[in-house]
């Protein structure tokens, strides 16, 4: 046993007994790793020692291995998860632009689909409206050409072209 | 070896260093076989536990953080003797006999060489196995009575007192 260790066995020993009982304690000690000393356990063969070296030498390299392909794997999860995220952005664009194109198309296609179906109610009432509205329109624009003072000589004018034409047909 | 001689020894290892680690065997091999030997007084059993200790050294050398590092390799040891008493009995209180039983077997085998080495052998397996196993610490690990206590996270009062009983009693035994 190395003295180092020792050498404050007593002082250490006091602080738990008497002075005498830490002499006789320490001694006891002592002696007792003495007996330890003296009785040495065998020694291992240098032929295991040398197996011991053999397989740590043996498990670093298998550690630098494992460190090596494991470097080698986070590059290429690194690398995949890279690749799915320029892959998913791509695509993302695809989807964004294709849905602008069709929001564009349907935003065309909308009034022909309406205006095209004859059975809806709601587009037969409008169209009637509208046929009314265009009628009133024309009726009011008749009424204002044969009434009006300064285009009644357009609208006499207008109404003799239309009788010329009409005996003209006729023959 | 010096101090600082470990130390570069130490650094080596972490770097990964194959000299470095050859010359951590040279240095702590026979201590620690030593060490399981007086514990499992087994051969065979004390060179695997030594390639198990030394394996598990390579691994988690990284993490030794400083401080002692024979407190560190020794407590290391401790735990694969204790991993392998947990795997072959699986109950702490059959570590005695299981103890008495390897140690007796192997007295019979390797009889005959050394009569003083095999009383210390057969003595040490009438101590209490959490005693001699300090007592073995403390020879093999040369650690202080303050490192073996911190590592062993008791009293400093408990490792003088169970260490004092330990010796007092081998020195009867081997009277």
């Amino acid at each position: 046993m190395n003295n180092s260790v020792n050498e404050n066995l007593r002082e250490l020993l006091v602080g738990f007994m008497d002075e005498a009982a830490a002499r006789q304690t320490a001694e006891d000690i002592e002696k007792g790793e003495e007996i330890l000393g003296a009785n040495q356990s065998p020694q291992p063969d240098e032929r295991v020692l040398a197996e011991v070296k053999k397989n740590v030498v043996a498990a670093l390299r298998q550690r630098r291995t494992v460190v090596f392909q494991r470097r080698i794997l986070i590059g290429a999860v690194a690398a995949a998860v890279i690749l799915i995220a320029v892959i998913t952005q791509m695509h993302y664009d695809n989807l964004q632009n294709s849905r602008q194109t069709r929001i564009v198309a349907r935003s065309v296609s909308i009034p022909s689909q309406v205006w095209e179906g004859a059975d809806d109610a709601d587009v037969t009432v409008l169209r009637a409206e509208i046929e009314n509205i265009q009628s009133e329109l024309s009726g009011a624009q008749s009424d204002s050409i044969s009434t009006g003072g300064t285009n009644s000589a357009a609208g006499d004018l207008e109404t003799e072209l239309i009788e010329v034409n009409g005996d003209m047909w006729k023959g | 070896m010096a101090q600082r001689d470990i130390e570069q020894v130490i650094i080596g290892c972490k770097k990964g260093d194959e000299g470095c680690f050859t010359q951590l065997v040279d240095i702590y091999g026979r201590r620690c076989f030593g060490y399981f030997y007086r514990l499992t007084g087994n051969r065979d059993l004390s060179e695997e536990l030594l390639s198990e200790l030394f394996a598990k050294l390579v691994e988690k050398i990284g993490s030794y953080r400083g401080g002692s590092f024979d407190g560190w390799v020794f407590t290391m040891a401790s735990n694969i003797f204790h991993d392998h008493l947990r795997f072959k009995q699986r109950q702490t209180r059959l570590l005695d006999e299981h103890s008495k039983r390897i140690m007796s077997q192997s007295a019979g085998v390797s009889s005959g060489k050394n009569d003083d080495f095999d009383k210390l052998q057969m003595a040490l397996v009438e101590l209490d196995s959490d005693v001699r196993e300090l007592i073995m610490m403390r020879f093999y690990s040369q650690m202080s009575f303050k490192e073996i206590a911190e590592s062993r996270r008791e009293p400093i009062g408990t490792t003088l007192s169970k260490v004092h009983r330990g010796l007092k009693k081998l020195r009867e035994l081997m009277g």
